[in-house]
């Protein structure tokens, strides 16, 4: 006797994402993004924080020679010496920093024991900041924000909006009339604004931001799951729940909730990329993540003042080059996701 | 009908009410007059200012001022400018109203132009590259498209200036028009496409092409009407987008309008300032809303009942 195996509707949406040429290689670049955040420190020639400052402002493609000074506060980042040329005499090295100081040093207060330890010629991939910072570190630092930003803040905003829409969804009346006029007044501010609101409200800082981001967009999902719910009670599997005498909360979160999954999914895709733009804006107005922590918007900002003067303009286009693509692959794969769960509205 | 809209103002009033409540709360954390102030000022000027401010009355005492001076249009005195808020406010409004109005208008009809330009086709290499693109502008917030902008019409080609007013020349308003219309054009592009190849499938005009009328008659006559409808829907739903743009285009280019106000009040911390810029923002929206659903009521009966 042979079994007749059901598809389920969610291993049929991810069957029908796969087909989907634009949603799949959204799905790899965003892949590379993640391993590219999570693996930063090890990717990155630099500390995200390093300062060369007589390397600061450098084009894209800049290579400088640095030598490695040991630091005894802290053995596992020794201090950075940019010199234009150097030499080893007996157990002194010599050397002309990039103003063409002459300057030497013991060898014992450099770093390893080969000049393969302490002498360096790094690429600056995408050039430098002000500070002397490398852009191409800082720009991958900057993605773990962004990306911690989305996963976090969208979580906060699961929370509330599932919560709510679902109370709202299941128990209607008043209930349901109480949420949705809370709904309707954080409607009324755009979102950015909010945050900015709630950012003044909690002050500067990391968590701060997160936290800021995640209680000013968990509307659409409320209102989304409302929705949902209200055609989902009128299905015959939750009126056999009733009879077999489950508490709301097991019929709201085992049995409503999972029937809505779908949407809920399609729409924090695109939260997560609203998150993402919601923290660069931030961070590019001076709220936000605060210095000497790399931020997307803030690297954008920084570089704002240099396009005037038509040099450097390195400094905007690559953070922001950044955040587009990564905005947009979320984009592109929160649209193959929706087309996948709701192939009714996909494009014809 | 009166009903109806009675019903409509009422809840509107309702949820202003609730914006009312979420805009006072937006001041910095802990003692205001603390943060102002900073940590090295002596505890007797922090506790004038505290008075001053009215932040040693309770909490509901101080809701009920807030609410009541509102609603004398009294928004209360920026800090930094010792002005009042309101007249700041009014007195930026027209440089906001410029640069919102003329984005709108040029992100709908260059938007509807493109969606249906891409929907005349769809599938072949011009609507490809008109989704694509608009997929590009969605996916850019408008202070990275301005500062896009900046380089290369700017700095670059120098075809426009890349700051100012329009008493400087109206080509001012060239570049920061543009960088807030880019994302609702390219929404409206979308909607407008989708709604068009929604509106084609229907039996009504494949009657009118059987009738043996020209392609573009039932195109522009039979489809393009109908499909509008969510393309007014999006106008007024994006148009609060739009105003909170006009913060960051305004940083941008240095344009003197509400949003400029309030970002250096963000700077200085200056909340009443804050307050009363988002506030207005909010009651904007609102209204704005508010008259969209009103007018919907008298298109369409259906909503008048639910």
């Amino acid at each position: 006797m042979s079994v007749h195996r059901v598809e389920s509707p969610s291993r049929l949406a991810m069957r029908r994402l796969r087909k989907n040429t634009g949603a799949v290689i959204a799905m790899v670049v965003l892949g590379i993004m993640v391993v590219a955040a999570l693996a930063a420190p090890w990717i990155t020639p630099f500390d995200p924080t390093t300062q060369i400052l007589e390397y600061s402002v450098k084009p894209a493609g800049f290579s400088g020679t640095i030598l490695y000074k040991r630091n005894p506060a802290d053995p596992q980042t020794p201090s950075i010496i940019a010199v234009s040329t150097w030499q080893l005499v007996g157990d002194t090295v010599h050397y002309q920093d990039p103003s063409g100081e002459h300057y030497s040093i013991a060898r014992a207060g450099l770093v390893g024991s080969t000049s393969d330890d302490f002498v360096a010629t790094p690429t600056f991939w995408l050039g430098t900041d002000r500070f002397g910072r490398d852009l191409f570190t800082r720009l991958v630092y900057g993605m773990r924000v962004s990306l911690s930003v989305g996963l976090i803040s969208e979580s906060i905003a699961l929370l509330i909006g599932i919560f709510l829409g679902a109370i709202a969804g299941f128990y209607r009346g008043w209930v349901d009339d109480a949420i949705m006029w809370l709904v309707n007044v954080v409607w009324s501010f755009p979102t950015i604004l909010l945050v900015v609101a709630f950012s003044v409200l909690l002050g500067k800082g990391y968590w701060q931001t997160f936290v800021a981001i995640g209680i000013s967009s968990w509307v659409d999902i409320a209102r989304i799951v409302r929705g949902q719910f209200f055609s989902i009670r009128e299905q015959e599997y939750i009126e056999a729940t009733r009879a077999l005498g489950y508490g709301p909360m097991r019929t709201i979160f085992r049995h409503m909730l999972l029937n809505a999954t779908g949407p809920i999914i399609v729409l924090s895709t695109a939260g997560f990329a609203t998150a993402i733009i919601a923290e660069a804006s931030l961070s590019f107005i001076g709220l936000g993540v605060q210095p000497p922590t790399a931020s997307w918007g803030q690297m954008i900002k920084d570089g704002y003042g240099y396009i005037a003067l038509g040099t450097n303009w390195g400094m905007t286009l690559f953070p922001s080059i950044a955040m587009a693509i990564g905005v947009l692959v979320l984009n592109v794969f929160g649209d193959g996701l929706r087309d996948a769960f709701d192939p009714k509205t996909s494009q014809r | 009908m009166a009903a109806f809209i009675l019903r409509k103002v009422f809840y509107t009033l309702l949820v202003l009410a609730g914006v009312v409540l979420v805009t006072f709360f937006i001041r910095p954390p802990g003692d205001p007059a603390r943060v102002l102030l900073g940590q090295r000022a002596d505890s007797a000027s922090v506790s004038a200012l505290r008075q001053q401010l009215g932040l040693d009355k309770p909490l509901a005492y101080q809701i009920g001022t807030y609410m009541t001076n509102l609603g004398r249009g009294d928004m209360g005195r920026s800090i930094a400018t010792n002005r009042p808020v309101a007249e700041t406010i009014l007195e930026r409004l027209p440089a906001t109203a410029l640069l919102a109005l003329t984005s709108i208008a040029i992100a709908t009809i260059l938007g509807i132009i493109l969606g249906v330009i891409a929907a005349w086709r769809p599938n072949t290499w011009v609507d490809t590259l008109t989704m694509s693109t608009s997929l590009l502008g969605i996916s850019l917030p408008a202070f990275v498209v301005g500062l896009l902008l900046v380089l290369v019409f700017g700095v670059a080609l120098e075809w426009f200036p890349i700051s100012g007013y329009v008493d400087r020349g109206a080509e001012h308003l060239v570049l920061p028009m543009i960088t807030l219309a880019i994302r609702p054009l390219s929404i409206i592009a979308r909607v407008t496409r989708s709604s068009m190849l929604d509106v084609l499938g229907q039996d009504y005009v494949r009657t009118a092409k059987a009738k043996g009328l020209s392609d573009a008659s039932v195109f522009v006559k039979h489809a393009l009407r109908n499909a509008l409808n969510p393309v007014v829907t999006t106008v007024s739903a994006w148009f609060a987008g739009l105003l909170a743009g006009t913060y960051f285009v305004e940083f941008i280019f240095n344009w003197p309008g509400i949003g400029l106000a309030a970002f250096s009040a963000i700077e200085k911390l200056d909340y009443p300032m804050i307050q009363g810029t988002v506030l207005f923002t909010a009651i904007i929206f609102v209204t704005v809303n508010t008259l969209a659903d009103i007018l919907y009521g008298f298109i369409d009966p259906k909503v008048r009942v639910s």
